[in-house]
């Protein structure tokens, strides 16, 4: 099988690996650079645990959120990767984490590096969205703690902390 | 044992032009699978079910593009992703129908990975936009070694998960016609939560001058080993003002014409109960 190398920016710093053309970008960054917050949960992009942001000038926003377990490593040559890892700047949570934490939003924690990854890319795309744009906007991340009402009052929570700070 | 975490081993190829993309795919024929989102084929080999060797078109610049013209209607490229089109203005006013079956298809995360060529290609029954492009009068482009190829979306679901396309020919580019004037669409679906397959799907699209439907095209999904026409059904409401009585004509046809089997979304008698509903609210819903 033939090894692609290839360069990744993940949370701004650079990572060179060999990988092959199989190897999934959840499996590359678990297995081989240590980044263990991206989960695995499915593996069928139906659960979102190994939810990360790619960046894409074609976006608005400039980043798009993939499930990293449908994703080919191979073909993330080049590519800006953010983890739950990186939301924040200078060790601090962002918005989003820190609700998270206030509002009890997480209970065993195994979904929420990808449920607080989709929740930065909603409010960004949406920062006006209103109670049902959020619950719609967060199928394809699976809780089986909460019930959701509480990840629900989370990203409320944090939509109003970023549009305090605006 | 392949698993969902560990993917069974393939050859990955990463053309960056189609003509080297379509050379690859002649040289590993029948060996080779085209890769566009790899939401379908990266699942399919969780399961173990995977070519030796897979072609992404991911490598191939330009292929992301949807453009819409008033006259020329609008064209899909093979890497346009379901988000994409789905955030396109004129597929939202133009095509309902098709905006629908792209917004609501799986979720936010494979939207933005998944395509709607790819999403018509693997011609599942159940498939979302096959549906909604089978109403709408599609074409579907293809490349291959004699060139290019151009098929009526009516001539390209063959049987289940059967196509036209040739062992040897990449889909390039979906095409649907121009908007003329009168025309309405629709499309609307039954899922126990929104990012399953659909259970059933429909979609419509009409003609309609002075409230007189003039033609129709209607579609359904997951009723018949492959996406359908109701052709029975199109010929209730031709000519007709769309009223109470007539919409009770076109639901006692829809029966008919289905061939519903159980399975794990949903049993044979579910589907025949409610698709004439479904058919029914998909015209009331595109009629407005």
């Amino acid at each position: 099988m033939s090894k692609y190398p290839i360069t990744l920016n993940i949370n701004d710093q650079e990572y060179n690996v060999y990988v092959s053309g199989h190897h999934t970008l959840l499996q590359v960054m678990r297995d081989q650079l240590d980044l263990t917050e991206v989960k695995y949960g499915c593996g069928r992009g139906e659960c979102g645990a190994c939810t990360v942001l790619v960046d894409d000038e074609n976006e608005p926003t400039g980043r798009k959120a993939v499930d990293s377990c449908l994703m080919l490593a191979a073909m993330m040559d080049g590519k800006k990767i953010t983890t739950s890892r990186g939301l924040g700047k200078n060790g601090q949570l962002n918005e989003v984490q820190q609700a998270f934490v206030d509002e009890s939003g997480i209970q065993c924690g195994f979904c929420t590096p990808g449920m607080v990854v989709k929740s930065t890319a909603l409010l960004e795309n949406n920062p006006k969205a209103t109670e049902e744009e959020i619950r719609f906007g967060l199928e394809g991340n699976i809780c089986r703690c909460t019930g959701y009402v509480k990840i629900v009052d989370s990203v409320k929570k944090a939509q109003k902390a970023i549009n305090k700070k605006k | 044992m392949p698993s969902s975490r560990i993917l069974p081993e393939f050859e990955l190829l990463l053309p960056e032009s189609m003509a080297d993309a379509v050379k690859l795919l002649k040289k590993h024929k029948g060996d080779a699978t085209v890769m566009a989102g790899g939401t379908d084929v990266i699942v399919s080999a969780t399961q173990g079910f995977i070519t030796p060797y897979v072609i992404s078109l991911a490598k191939i610049k330009g292929l992301d593009y949807v453009k819409f013209s008033k006259s020329g209607g609008l064209r899909i490229g093979a890497m346009a992703t379901l988000h994409k089109v789905a955030n396109t203005k004129e597929v939202e006013t133009e095509y309902p129908a098709l905006y629908k079956s792209a917004a609501i298809n799986g979720t936010y995360q494979t939207r933005n990975m998944g395509t709607v060529v790819g999403n018509v290609l693997r011609a599942s029954p159940s498939g979302d936009c096959g549906c909604a492009l089978l109403a709408l009068g599609a074409k579907i482009v293809f490349d291959g070694p004699r060139g290019k190829r151009e098929v009526s979306i009516d001539d390209f679901f063959i049987d289940y998960k059967k196509t036209d396309r040739k062992v040897d020919e990449i889909a390039v580019e979906i095409k649907v016609p121009a908007p003329k004037k009168g025309v309405v669409s629709a499309f609307s679906r039954i899922t126990r939560t929104t990012l399953d397959l659909s259970k059933i799907n429909a979609a419509v699209c009409l003609t309609m001058d002075k409230g007189i439907c003039k033609s129709a095209r209607i579609a359904m999904g997951a009723v018949a080993p492959k996406t359908i026409r109701l052709i029975d059904s199109e010929n209730v409401l031709k000519g007709q003002k769309i009223t109470p009585s007539i919409l009770e004509a076109l639901a006692a046809s829809v029966g008919g014409q289905l061939s519903p089997i159980d399975d794990v979304r949903s049993s044979a008698e579910y589907r025949l109960d409610v698709s004439p509903v479904l058919v029914k609210r998909t015209i009331e819903e595109a009629i407005g």
